[in-house]
C-alpha cells in the first residue's frame, strides 16, 4: 500500500501542474484587467500603469507563473487585490461558516439519501418505489434557486420557523437558528440525485447470487439489506460521497448568499466579479489539491471495505 | 443537549437585552472593501467611513439644493481675493475615537491630520482611486507624488507648499489655480481625517481598523457580512438643529429631531444582503429598519401614481421619495470607425440611432416606473441644473428612418440598412452578462429593428468593459454617472477631450465643447456658467456623441419606528440624523 500510496502522490506533481496553467491562461486570456476595477471612476493611464505594476500584472507571462508556482509552494497567495486582507485570513474566517452548514448537510443528506434508496430498492416495482423514483425525478429537475426562494418565502417570512436570514456570534447559534433553514434547502435539493443514484447501486447488488444465497439459508432480510448489500453497495456510495468533500472548500455561493452566510462561497463569487486573482488562485489550487487527496483516501477505503480490490 | 438550549435561551435574552438601545438596522445590497479613505472607492464603503470620519466640511441635512456647512472647522474656509489660497480653522477639542494605537489615551484632532490625511491618496502604496480630486490642485503636490513614484515611497516629512499648518488649529491649503469647487473636495467623506498613529500600528490591517473623529465607531465587523458600528462615545457635542424651509415633510422632521444630540441613537447595525428577496422579505419582517434597494420590486410597494400602497400604509411602514443626483446615458464612442466622427453621415447615424431608442420603454419596464427622464447632463440637486431645458433629440423612429435613408443608409436585400459604402452596418452594443442588461440588450435590439439597423452585442465582464471603455473600444453602451460633489462640473468634465481615456467613455473631442468647458472652469455657479453650459449641452446634442436617458428614484421604505429620516443627495451616511421610537 505504501508505494502505490507514494505512486499517486507523485502524481499529483504533474495533475496540479496542469490545474495551475489552466488557471493561470484562463484568468490572463478572460479574466479582466483588474487595474481598471480598482483605479476608480477618473483615472489616467498612467495611474493604472502604477496599479499594474503593483500588483505585478506587468510582469512577463513567465515571471507570473513563477509567483504563482512560489505562491503554491509557500501556502501564501499575499493579499487580496480587492479588500487588502490577507488571502490566508479570507480562509481562516470563512471555512467554518460554511462547513456549518456543508457538513451537517452532507451527513444528513447522505444518511437519508441512504435510508430512502434502501426502501425503494427493496420494494423495487412496488407503488411506493414508483412513486418515489417520479418524485425525484420532478424534485433533481428543479432549479436549486426555486428551493430556496420557496423555502425562504414559506418557513422563514410566512410562518416564521427561521430568520430570512443572518448570522451570529456563537457556533450554537449559527447551526441551531440561522444554519438551519440553509441546511433543509440544501438536503432537500440534494436528496432526489442521491437516492437515484443510491437505489441503482442497491438494485445492483440486489440481484446478485450471494443476496439469493443468504436468503436461502435463512437470513433476515433487515441483515440481508444492512449487512450484505449496503456493504457491496457502499464502494460507489463511498466515493459519491468523497467527492462532494472538495466542493465544501468552495462554499455553496447561492445558499450563502440569500441566508447571508460568511462563507467561502460568497468569497469566490466576489473575487470573481473583482478579478481577485489571489483568492481565485487559492480557491482552485486548494480545491484541486482536495479533490487529489479525496480519490487517493477513496481508493485506499475501496481496499478496506472490500479485500478483493487490489492497488496497482 | 439541556445546557445548550440553556445556552442558546441566554444567547436569546442577550440579544432582547441589547434590543433596549437604539439600533438602526439596515443593508447593503453589495459588499464593503474596508475602511480606509485612502484606499476604497466603492459606495457601502464610503457610507461606513463617511460615519467613523470627518472631513473638514459637510452638508446641511435638510438644504435643498445641498448646501455646505462647517463640520470640524469654526466656519467655511476663508478664500483669499485671488481664489487660490483657503484657511481652515478647526474647532478645538474634537478628539479620535479611543485605541489601542493611542499610547496616552485618545488625543484631540489638529490640522497636521489634514494635512496628512491628504497626502496619503498620494501614496503610490494605497494606489488611492480618489486621487484625483486632489490630482494637480494642491502646489506642490503634485511634484511630492511624482518623486514617491519614482523612489517608491512616500515622504510625508517633506514640505509642501499648498499644505501649510501655522499652527495647531489652522490648514492653509495653496491651490495653483481657482477651483470653485474646492469646497466639495474639502466635504467629500474620503477626505476624513485619520490619525497617523493609528495608520501606522494597524498597517495593512488599516481597512479593518478604522480610526476616526466621527460620531460612530467600529465595533464588530465581519467582512462581507455584517458591520456594527456603535456610538463614538468621544464625539463632540452637537444638537440637531437644521432650518427645514418651507418644506412640509422637513418641517415634520424637524418638529420631531430639533434639539436632540448627535447622534441620536446607539449604533448601526449593517447586515450585506445581495439578494433582493433577502432585503424585501427582512424587511417585512421587521428585521431591517431602511431599505432603500428595491428598486426591482417597485410594484409590489408602490401604486403607479407613485403611493404607498395602501396595506403598507396601514401598517406605518414611511417612504422617502427622491431622484438620486445621477445621469444614465447612451454613449456613442467618437472614435468608432462605424459610429464616430464628424462626417455629416455619421451624425445622421448616431442621432437616428438616437432618435429610434426608447427611453420610454426603459423607463417603463426596465426600471418598473422609478425613474425620469434626464434632459440636461447636471441632474437635478446639482448646482448648474436647469430643470426648464429639453432634450433636442425626440423619440422619432419614422424620422430616423427617414434620416437613413437620405444620407444612404439604404437597406439591403436582408432587410437590414448598410453603410453609404455599401459596406455592412452592425452597431455593437457593450453589455455585461446580467439579468438586468439582457433587459437593456433587447430594448436596444427593438429599437435598431425598427428603424432597420442590425445589432451586434457585445458581452464583456464587467472589469473588462471598463477597460475597453477607457481605451475607447467600445461602439455604443449605457453607463451612469453619480454625483462625486453636487456641482455640474463633475457631469460636465465627462465630455472633456483632455478627459479622453480617464472620464470621458464616448472620447468626445470637440473644440468648441472644450474652449467653453476650460471658461466654465474659471466660473463660480451663477448665469454665466450656466449659459457655457446649455451652449455645451446644445453641441454635444448636435453631435450626438450621448443620449440622455434617465435618473433613478430612490424610493427609502422605513419601518413606523424611524424619526427624522431622509436621504440626502450627497451624504450617505444620515444615520447619526435619525431616531428611533421606543417600542
Amino acid at each position: 500500500m505504501i508505494p502505490y500510496t507514494l505512486r499517486r502522490l507523485w502524481q499529483f506533481v504533474p495533475t496540479l501542474a496542469g490545474v495551475v496553467l489552466l488557471v493561470f491562461f484562463l484568468f490572463n486570456w478572460v479574466g479582466g484587467d483588474p487595474a481598471y476595477l480598482l483605479a476608480g471612476k477618473i483615472s489616467n493611464p498612467e495611474q493604472i500603469e502604477n496599479i499594474r505594476r503593483q500588483l505585478g500584472v506587468d510582469e512577463s507571462y513567465p515571471t507570473q507563473l513563477g509567483i504563482f508556482v512560489k505562491q503554491i509552494a509557500t501556502a501564501d497567495f499575499g493579499a487580496s487585490w480587492a479588500t487588502n486582507e490577507r488571502v490566508s485570513d479570507i480562509f481562516r474566517t470563512r471555512l467554518g461558516p460554511s462547513l456549518t452548514v456543508l457538513v451537517p448537510l452532507l451527513l444528513i443528506s447522505t444518511l437519508l439519501g441512504m435510508a430512502a434508496a434502501m426502501l425503494v430498492a427493496y420494494l423495487r416495482g412496488s407503488l411506493t418505489d414508483r412513486a418515489v423514483m417520479i418524485a425525484c425525478t420532478v424534485g433533481q429537475s428543479i432549479s436549486i434557486l426555486v428551493y430556496i426562494l420557496i423555502f425562504q418565502y414559506l418557513l422563514a417570512y410566512r410562518l416564521g420557523w427561521f430568520p430570512v436570514q443572518g448570522w451570529g456570534t456563537t457556533f450554537g447559534e449559527n447551526l441551531l437558528r440561522y444554519s438551519a433553514l440553509a441546511i433543509i434547502v440544501g438536503v432537500a435539493v440534494s436528496l432526489a440525485p442521491d437516492i437515484r443514484l443510491y437505489r441503482t447501486f442497491l438494485l445492483d447488488e440486489i440481484g446478485q447470487d450471494y443476496v439469493r444465497t443468504a436468503r436461502a439459508k435463512g437470513m433476515s432480510e433487515g441483515r440481508v439489506m444492512w449487512v450484505h448489500v449496503l456493504r457491496n453497495a457502499a464502494i460507489p456510495i463511498v466515493t459519491n460521497v468523497l467527492l462532494q468533500l472538495p466542493g465544501l472548500l468552495a462554499g455553496a455561493f447561492l445558499i450563502e448568499r440569500f441566508f447571508g452566510i460568511p462563507g467561502i462561497g460568497r468569497e469566490v463569487i466576489l473575487a470573481v466579479e473583482r478579478s481577485d486573482f489571489p483568492v481565485i488562485k487559492a480557491v482552485s489550487v486548494y480545491v484541486a489539491i482536495a479533490t487529489m487527496v479525496v480519490n487517493l483516501v477513496a481508493d485506499l477505503l475501496y481496499r478496506a471495505i472490500d479485500p478483493r480490490v487490489q492497488l496497482k | 443537549m439541556r445546557a445548550l438550549v440553556l445556552f442558546l435561551g441566554l444567547s436569546v435574552l442577550g440579544a432582547n437585552a441589547a434590543g433596549a438601545d437604539k439600533i438602526l438596522r439596515i443593508t447593503f445590497q453589495a459588499a464593503e472593501t474596508g475602511f480606509d479613505p485612502a484606499r476604497v472607492s466603492d459606495y457601502y464603503s464610503a457610507s461606513v467611513i463617511e460615519a467613523i470620519f470627518d472631513p473638514l466640511l459637510t452638508y446641511d441635512y435638510l438644504a435643498r439644493p445641498a448646501k455646505l456647512v462647517p463640520n470640524t472647522t469654526e466656519a467655511l474656509p476663508q478664500v483669499s481675493a485671488d481664489g487660490r489660497t483657503y484657511t481652515l480653522r478647526l474647532r478645538k477639542g474634537i478628539r479620535f475615537a479611543d485605541d489601542a494605537a493611542f499610547k496616552s489615551g485618545n488625543r484631540e484632532l489638529t490640522a497636521q491630520d489634514y494635512a496628512y490625511s491628504i497626502k496619503r491618496f498620494f501614496d503610490p502604496k494605497y494606489r488611492s482611486p480618489y486621487a484625483f480630486i486632489f490630482t494637480g490642485k494642491i502646489v506642490g503636490l503634485d511634484e511630492l507624488a511624482a518623486q514617491a513614484k519614482k523612489t517608491g515611497r512616500f515622504d510625508y516629512e517633506a514640505p509642501v507648499a499648498g499644505l501649510q499648518t501655522p499652527d495647531r488649529y489652522t490648514l492653509v491649503i495653496r491651490l495653483r489655480e481657482p477651483d470653485f469647487n474646492f469646497p466639495h473636495v474639502l466635504a467629500f467623506p474620503l477626505v476624513g481625517a485619520v490619525a497617523r498613529e493609528a495608520i501606522e500600528a494597524y498597517g495593512e490591517e488599516t481597512p479593518s481598523h478604522p480610526v476616526g473623529t466621527g460620531a460612530f465607531r467600529l465595533k464588530r465587523y465581519v467582512r462581507s457580512s455584517k458591520i456594527v458600528l456603535e456610538r463614538n462615545p468621544d464625539y463632540r457635542s452637537r444638537v440637531w438643529d437644521f432650518d427645514p424651509g418651507d418644506e412640509p415633510r422637513f418641517r415634520a422632521i424637524a418638529e420631531r429631531m430639533r434639539g436632540k444630540r448627535l447622534p441620536v441613537i446607539d449604533g448601526v447595525e449593517i447586515s450585506i444582503m445581495e439578494e433582493v428577496q433577502s432585503r424585501w422579505l427582512a424587511f417585512q419582517q421587521g428585521a431591517t429598519d431602511i431599505e432603500y434597494q428595491l428598486w426591482e420590486l417597485a410594484p409590489s410597494y408602490m401604486t403607479d401614481d407613485g403611493q404607498l400602497k395602501p396595506e403598507f400604509v396601514r401598517r406605518g411602514i414611511q417612504i422617502d421619495r427622491s431622484t438620486d443626483p445621477e445621469i444614465i446615458y447612451l454613449f456613442f464612442n467618437m472614435q468608432d470607425e462605424m459610429v464616430g466622427g464628424f462626417t455629416k453621415e455619421k451624425m445622421a447615424l448616431r442621432r437616428a440611432i438616437a432618435m429610434a431608442y426608447n427611453v420610454d420603454d426603459q423607463i417603463r419596464i426596465i426600471r418598473k416606473g422609478q425613474a425620469v427622464r434626464a434632459h440636461y447632463p447636471i441632474p437635478a440637486g446639482v448646482a448648474g441644473h436647469d430643470p426648464r431645458y429639453r432634450i433636442s433629440i425626440p423619440y422619432d423612429p419614422p424620422a430616423a428612418n427617414a434620416l437613413l435613408e437620405r444620407y444612404g443608409y439604404s437597406k439591403g436585400p436582408d432587410g437590414y440598412r448598410r453603410q453609404p459604402d455599401g459596406r455592412p452596418l452592425a452597431i455593437r452594443y457593450g453589455s455585461t452578462p446580467t439579468e438586468r442588461d439582457r433587459q437593456f440588450d433587447e430594448l436596444m435590439k427593438r429599437s435598431l429593428e425598427a428603424i432597420g439597423v442590425r445589432l451586434e452585442i457585445q458581452k464583456e465582464r464587467f472589469p473588462e468593459l471598463i477597460k475597453l471603455q477607457k481605451e475607447c473600444r467600445v461602439m455604443v453602451h449605457h453607463s451612469a454617472w453619480i454625483a462625486d460633489y453636487p456641482d455640474g462640473d463633475n457631469f460636465m468634465q465627462l465630455l472633456y477631450g483632455p478627459n479622453t481615456h480617464e472620464s470621458n467613455n464616448a472620447c468626445y473631442q470637440s473644440k468648441e465643447f472644450d474652449r467653453r468647458y476650460e471658461s466654465s472652469r474659471r466660473l463660480p455657479d451663477g448665469p454665466e456658467r450656466d449659459r457655457l453650459y446649455h451652449e455645451m449641452t446644445r453641441i454635444m446634442e448636435l453631435d450626438t456623441a450621448w443620449l440622455l436617458t434617465d435618473t433613478r428614484i430612490r424610493n427609502a421604505l422605513q419601518q413606523p419606528r424611524v424619526i427624522g429620516y431622509t436621504k440626502h443627495p450627497v451624504l450617505h451616511a444620515e444615520w447619526m440624523y435619525v431616531d428611533l421610537a421606543s417600542p
